[in-house]
């Protein structure tokens, strides 16, 4: 009797565990109320040892919204995409998180493009390097159907394919996978300047998206420093760096000139800042960094 | 005595099965997407902002800066929308740095501590963002937190094409 009440309570108090361990989502005050103070000590303390900078790097997907706003809505060119056929190249981890962002970014594109089938030919390999990696729980097999539902609505299937990218980066940043989250930004990064550069027949100056294409100096500076934070053991993300490096004397060639305005306007709620720096590109700059752009990206999705 | 020992066993059973099923899933940090949930403006009719990526949330404590460094490009609108838990207060600071030229461009406090900063710029630029929660932005008494235990941070990032002025061609 004695020994069946004790099970009975041991099995009580283990099932009342599972259920409180088990609740859903926490309410802002409960959020407040759980953080526990050592945990917040130890970040605090990090943060204020001398102002962590956060490189923030642009999704690839506004880089190719950037495209079609500019007109190039009669671009969508299948065949500059990293063949689906490609995957079964990428066996190593550093192979896989690279082209895990170069995939990435061919997604967005086909939801930009409104590409609809190839889509779900894209989705299917970001999802099949997304659960190698780790991110199957982000990448759930719902999406496909969803993507699937609004084949032909472009809005729709560029939130889910935003979503996607989003949520993969958070989960691995939440996950402390750094050096794989730094890859992957990487390797989406590198695709969308690619895709940029493959979007432009003929160098003309005055091109927006030749124009948006030197200003990516600024982000390979940001993501230099990004990967700079996980190359700490991993000669994975050192390599890429240092690839990457390679590509920004080309980009340190751009030319840079004062813009006089540099007054401070106000129109409506808006301010207007003026000043600053133009970077300006020529053939000649924008020849050498669309051949490094080329090599490198080949570089990556044949896995050399 | 039989039926209890199947009790026990189905509820270790289920704790464990539970235990798998959270390895799956990271832990995600304490703020997350804070700045997703609680940073966003009521939209108006035809508003064409989009989420940026650069957006971010952080844990903040009373006294503690953080510094975010992004890229704005030229021809596009922003809006920057900070927001913060109610124990850190509503008058947090946030500075805008052109980042190559350490020039201020823009300073809440100078604006009546707006929450809300909308603004193009002439050139593209890389920034930074330097946010500050000022000490003694509430009584500990009355948020419940002491000074220096901490609460979450947004700082939303939108943009949109700057839309052309004057009248186009056909």
């Amino acid at each position: 009797m004695k020994i069946k009440s004790i099970l009975i309570t041991t099995s009580s108090f283990l099932f009342t565990l599972f259920i409180t361990s088990c609740s859903g989502d926490k309410t802002e005050e409960e959020i407040v109320n759980a953080k526990d103070t050592t945990q917040v000590s130890a970040e605090v303390q990090k943060e204020s040892s001398g102002y962590e900078i956060f490189f923030q790097v642009p999704s690839p997907g506004e880089m190719l919204s950037f495209i079609k706003s500019v007109g190039k809505r009669d671009k969508s060119k299948i065949s500059i995409l990293n063949s689906t056929e490609n995957i079964n190249k990428y066996t190593d981890e550093k192979s896989k998180a690279l082209n895990f962002g170069i995939y990435s970014t061919d997604l967005s594109y086909c939801s930009i493009f409104n590409l609809g089938s190839e889509s779900i030919k894209y989705f299917k390999v970001v999802k099949q390097l997304g659960d190698q990696l780790g991110l199957s729980a982000t990448i759930k097999p719902e999406i496909l159907a969803r993507i699937e539902k609004n084949i032909d609505n472009t809005d729709s299937l560029v939130v889910i394919t935003d979503d996607l990218y989003y949520s993969s980066f958070e989960t691995l940043e939440e996950g402390k996978q750094g050096n794989i989250l730094a890859l992957v930004v990487a390797g989406g990064w590198l695709e969308s300047v690619y895709i940029a550069i493959n979007m432009v027949d003929k160098f003309q100056k005055d091109n927006p998206v030749i124009q948006r294409i030197a200003d990516q100096k600024y982000t390979l500076e940001n993501l230099i420093e990004f990967l700079k934070k996980h190359e700490e053991n991993s000669p994975d993300v050192k390599q890429v760096k240092a690839d990457l490096e390679a590509l920004m004397k080309s980009f340190n060639l751009l030319k840079e000139e004062k813009i006089s305005d540099t007054s401070l306007k106000q129109e409506g709620v808006k301010k207007f800042i003026g000043g600053g720096i133009s970077l300006v590109i020529d053939e000649k700059v924008f020849n050498e960094i669309k051949t490094k752009v080329l090599k490198l990206r080949n570089n990556y999705i044949q896995n050399q | 005595m039989r039926k209890s020992i199947i009790l026990l066993l189905s509820s270790i059973a289920i704790i464990n099965l539970f235990a798998q099923k959270r390895e799956l899933v990271p832990q995600a940090s304490i703020c997350g997407q804070f700045h997703k949930k609680y940073c966003k403006l009521e939209k108006q009719k035809g508003e064409k902002w989009e989420y940026n990526s650069q957006s971010r949330s952080g844990l903040f404590s009373q006294g503690m800066t953080c510094r975010i460094r992004c890229v704005i490009y030229k021809g596009m609108d922003y809006r920057m929308t900070l927001c913060a838990e109610t124990a850190l207060g509503d008058k947090l600071n946030f500075k805008i740095y052109d980042s190559r030229t350490n020039e201020l461009l823009f300073d809440n406090a100078s604006a009546d501590n707006t929450q809300v900063f909308e603004f193009q710029s002439a050139s593209t630029r890389p920034i930074i963002i330097e946010v500050f929660v000022p000490e003694g932005a509430t009584e500990s008494g009355n948020s419940g937190l002491k000074s220096k235990e901490a609460a979450c941070v947004g700082l939303l990032i939108e943009h949109k094409k700057t839309d052309i002025q004057g009248f186009t061609r056909y």
